[in-house]
């Protein structure tokens, strides 16, 4: 509920020749003993408006550095004073006369124009309403469709007031994309963002339409225990409260995580019995992986011949009839029909020993791409499939108001590029087609600098980043992202983002250029922030402003992993028993363990992955079923391929 | 008649006919003191002697009030030669607490206008009078020589503050509980009210009366630093009422002035006062800390008395203040 009470004056505006007030910048004085410090939000009236709200020039400011000094003339009297004793010094019978000035920043006037400089009035601690008014959200927290995100409560100068994003400039169209930056352990970003996306799911403006959420978990458990409720004491509740937001964890999570090497293993830390039937199996083959080779290709790799290389085999050899040359016919599905054909391809310009080109591409060509590729179902065996099916994300079925985790934690750098820029793409190509099954998407990506470094190559991976920072709004394609430092950060990803978030910053972070409109009180503030406040900047802010929020309604990753013990990796027959036993409760462990006794792992795993991918009604006699002929390579199934990226702008952001 | 506005009055004057001025004479922010011999009396020991105040306890007061006062005065028109002064006079009491912070308990605060009314014009003497603002004259024969007027008007100011400041002062001693002083900045042998308390200081900077001569007078004024005089009894002079008095060093004078860091403490005429002559005088010690630095007089006048000063002198009307810069013709005027 907004408090209407107009609180007594706390303090008044004071200009000298020195210390002037601007348009922009005000100094007003308090009693020693204040509520108000750093980050408040303070309202100013004029003195023709005393006689009631509105008669006179309002002025909204946030307090942005503090002093304080005595009337002593220079240090050295007070030495004399106190006879070079500082215990003498402490007892002396009066007190000096102090001074607690502040300088604020103007946040808003009212009348906006003409614009003036703030007048020598009374200070008033905001009220709910005046924070409101100050951070200009009465424009969109009325109306017919409001689009206010309850994103934390303002709590200085002893009072609490809900602070809202506008929706509009958070998921877009307007501006979108939120940074959050802080150290580790102590900024809470992770937190800060689960605790938003649930204030987004709960809050976005029906007339937006559904939103969803995909959370790349690159380290740890952090976000594997999204769907089951973590602690909160009184006061975390009475926050929730008051933003109005019910405390309760994300209803819907739909959790993907790549398999071990073994190829039957979740490679997740939610593997709890209890949990881990509600991971899906995130499988990519050669389809999957062509479509992003440039990911795989490091900087001295990106060559025209590899291109146009890999160029031929997406458009020429994949999923068609394709004549080697050398009298052999392949049809190439999977990562071991793609080897077959580059050793008779060897093979074949061995034998006729006639030159080192195969169809304009030269063999040196040729080995570097299956060397990469071959590469990559090494390294990210378990994730990419040599031959067997793939188990992707529900493309076009995205449900409303849910999550979908792909945990990525303990994959290879490599595999985790591949994920990332294979999932965002896919998002991108959905969503611009407007078949997801959603209307936006919130990305969320810890370490963002991994993937948008300031400086370092423009891989792939980048320059799609920059793309949906700079094109996503459009879309509904939102990026979270977060990272330590935001200084290492591409410029046009942090330019881009039109809401910022710090948590507790480095102080060498806060030295750098990127924080000079900061005050230096507003730096030490940040450098020393407390657990679960944050400072935010908005494009409805003229000023960033500090928040708190409470802890999300959600199970940390470290309390998940005490209370759901991940599961001892299983020997191959139960992990397979395992997974049919998902699909069927009756199924009898016996019963597959005799079946699988005498067979390849390599066929038990084909035939297990078709079970999974077709879901029959008798997942046992169905699997039994693939297990009695010779498990054939899943067909791919006819695609539209990704739009190339637009290359990247030198426009500034 | 309801005061006027401040200074609004001047406004009104100039319209009927006097001449505007702007001259802030230079001993308007000091006061004058009477230099002359008065003799005393002693009332502790047969000879005037020096008493170490090291091994002294303080006295310990639950509160201490400071009272002071200020003067801010200006010539702001003439009529003819007769000068028409404008005056702000004001005092406070602030009393300080255990938490060792003064606040302001007594202030009240006048404006005057100071001229001779029957040496102005009668349009100007109608303005001045129908103003509202409290007019004093002083006496007729002051009126004709400009320079003996204007000190004419200096001593109405002086006489003004001084009795402002004496009823704050009888305000403030019948309001002292058990335990509660009233330190004045000043002497108390105006008032008999507070001349007869017996929990009120009077604490005197300027010495131009003295009370000694020969080795009685060089004893006293090279008293060493946190010493005092034995106490004596200044001879009465006029309508001053009987006091005890003694000398109390603050600062080592070597190096400086005989004067400089010294004190003269009044007190009620009484034998409790010489037994606490030494516990009030360790107590006024105390009171060096803090300095009231920068102010010039830091070494003889108490913090506590100077923060009287500086909030009475926040509060004052600034265009009494003389202007900063030098004083060429004003134009268009």
């Amino acid at each position: 509920m907004i408090q209407q009470r107009d609180p007594e004056p706390i303090g008044r505006v004071v200009a000298t020749e020195l210390k002037p007030a601007t348009p922009h910048q005000f100094h007003f004085w308090t009693a020693q003993e204040t509520t108000i410090g750093i980050g408040a939000i303070v309202r100013v009236e004029d003195a023709a408006g005393s006689g009631g709200r509105g008669a006179g020039r309002v002025v909204y400011g946030v307090v942005t550095d503090g002093f304080a000094y005595s009337d002593l003339a220079t240090p050295l009297h007070d030495v004399v004073g106190a006879e070079g004793d500082p215990v003498r010094a402490a007892e002396s019978p009066t007190v000096r006369q102090e001074i607690r000035l502040w300088t604020a920043a103007v946040l808003r006037q009212i009348p906006e124009e003409p614009l003036q400089p703030v007048p020598l009035g009374q200070v008033h601690v905001a009220t709910d309403a005046d924070v409101a008014q100050a951070l200009r959200m009465d424009t969109y927290l009325s109306g017919p469709h409001p689009t206010g995100i309850p994103i934390g409560l303002y709590t200085s100068g002893g009072r609490e007031a809900p602070v809202f994003l506008d929706a509009d400039f958070l998921l877009g169209p307007e501006a979108a994309h939120l940074n959050i930056s802080g150290v580790s352990g102590l900024a809470t970003k992770t937190s800060a963002v689960e605790f938003l996306l649930a204030s987004i799911f709960q809050h976005f403006p029906p007339h937006k339409g559904r939103i969803a959420a995909v959370c790349f978990n690159v380290k740890g458990p952090d976000l594997c225990f999204l769907d089951r409720p973590g602690t909160l004491d009184d006061e975390d509740r009475r926050r929730y409260e008051r933003l109005g937001i019910a405390p309760r964890p994300f209803e819907r999570v739909r959790y993907y995580a790549p398999f071990k090497a073994d190829g039957v293993n979740l490679n997740t830390l939610r593997t709890h019995p209890d949990l881990v039937a509600d991971v899906e199996a995130l499988v990519w083959g050669l389809q999957e992986v062509l479509d992003f080779a440039e990911v795989l290709l490091n900087r001295d790799d990106i060559d025209a011949k590899a291109d146009a290389f890999i160029d031929f085999l997406a458009d020429r050899v994949l999923n068609r009839e394709f004549d080697d040359g050398f009298g052999g016919t392949h049809r190439v599905a999977t990562f071991a029909d793609l080897d077959r054909l580059f050793r008779a391809i060897f093979d074949g310009l061995e034998l006729a020993g006639r030159s080192d080109m195969w169809r304009t591409h030269h063999i040196a060509t040729i080995r570097k791409i299956r060397n990469r590729l071959a590469n990559i179902s090494t390294r990210c065996k378990g994730l990419v499939t040599d031959d067997g099916p793939s188990n992707d994300l529900p493309w076009g079925r995205f449900e409303d108001r849910t999550v979908y985790v792909v945990d990525v934690a303990n994959v290879d750098p490599l595999g985790q590029d591949l994920v990332f820029a294979r999932v965002v793409s896919k998002l991108r190509e959905h969503l611009e087609r407007r078949d997801l099954g959603v209307d936006a998407v919130v990305v969320f990506v810890d370490e963002l600098n991994k993937y948008a470094p300031a400086d370092g190559p423009e891989t792939y991976v980048k320059k799609m980043l920059l793309d949906i920072s700079e094109r996503g709004r459009y879309l509904g394609l939102v990026l979270f992202g977060a990272e330590q430092f935001r200084s290492q950060l591409h410029r046009r990803v942090v330019g881009n983002a039109g809401t910022t978030v710090f948590g507790r910053m480095d102080a060498d972070e806060l030295a750098t250029p990127g924080y000079q409109v900061l005050s230096p009180a507003t730096k030490i503030k940040l450098a020393t922030l407390p657990v679960g406040e944050l400072m935010t900047r908005h494009p409805h802010f003229t000023q960033p402003i500090f928040v708190r929020f409470p802890r999300p309604a959600v199970l940390r990753g470290r309390d998940g992993v005490e209370q759901f013990p991940p599961a001892a990796d299983l020997p191959f027959e139960d992990a397979v028993v395992r997974q049919l036993v998902k699909l069927d409760a009756r199924i009898r462990p016996n019963q597959v363990k005799d079946l699988i006794a005498d067979r390849t792992p390599e066929d038990v795993r084909r035939a297990l992955a078709r079970t999974r991918q077709a879901r029959p009604e008798e997942p046992f006699a169905y699997f039994r079923r693939l297990l009695g002929m010779r498990v054939a390579p899943a067909a791919a199934p006819v695609r539209e391929a990704v739009s190339p990226l637009n290359p990247i702008s030198e426009e500034p952001y | 008649m309801r005061a006027p506005a401040p200074g609004s009055w001047v406004d009104a004057i100039i319209a009927a006919g006097a001449v505007p001025a702007a001259y802030v004479p230079d001993a308007s922010s000091g006061r004058s003191d009477i230099e002359e011999f008065t003799g005393a009396e002693l009332v502790e020991g047969a000879e005037l002697r020096t008493h170490a105040l090291g091994d002294v306890r303080p006295a310990a007061f639950r509160t201490a009030s400071f009272l002071d006062g200020i003067e801010r005065w200006r010539v702001v028109s003439y009529a003819g030669v007769t000068p028409i002064v404008r005056a702000h006079v004001a005092a406070a009491v602030r009393v300080r607490g255990p938490d060792r912070r003064p606040r302001a308990v007594h202030e009240e605060s006048r404006e005057l206008a100071i001229t001779r009314l029957e040496a102005l014009t009668p349009a100007v003497r109608e303005a001045l009078t129908g103003s509202g603002v409290r007019v004093v004259e002083f006496a007729a024969e002051e009126a004709g020589q400009p320079a003996r007027a204007i000190q004419a008007a200096r001593s109405e100011v002086e006489r003004a503050r001084t009795a402002l400041e004496q009823v704050l002062g009888e305000r403030r001693a019948a309001e002292l509980g058990p335990g509660e002083w009233l330190v004045v900045d000043g002497v108390l042998s105006d008032s008999a009210a507070l001349s007869e308390h017996r929990r009120t200081l009077g604490v005197i900077k300027s010495h131009g009366a003295q009370f000694f001569k020969g080795p009685e007078l060089e004893r006293a004024l090279t008293l060493p630093a946190g010493h005092r005089t034995s106490v004596f009894r200044p001879r009465r002079r006029g309508a001053r009422r009987e006091i005890y008095s003694w000398y109390l060093r603050l600062w080592p004078w070597e190096g400086n002035d005989l004067l400089y860091g010294m004190l003269r403490v009044e007190a009620r005429a009484d034998a409790d006062t010489v037994t606490q002559a030494s516990a009030l005088s360790a107590w006024l010690v105390r009171e060096r800390a803090p300095v009231s630095t920068p102010d010039p007089r830091w070494d003889r006048l108490l913090y506590s008395i100077h923060d009287v000063e500086t909030y009475l002198k926040s509060r004052a009307p600034r265009d009494l203040i003389a202007p900063p810069a030098s004083r060429l013709p004003r134009t268009g005027s």
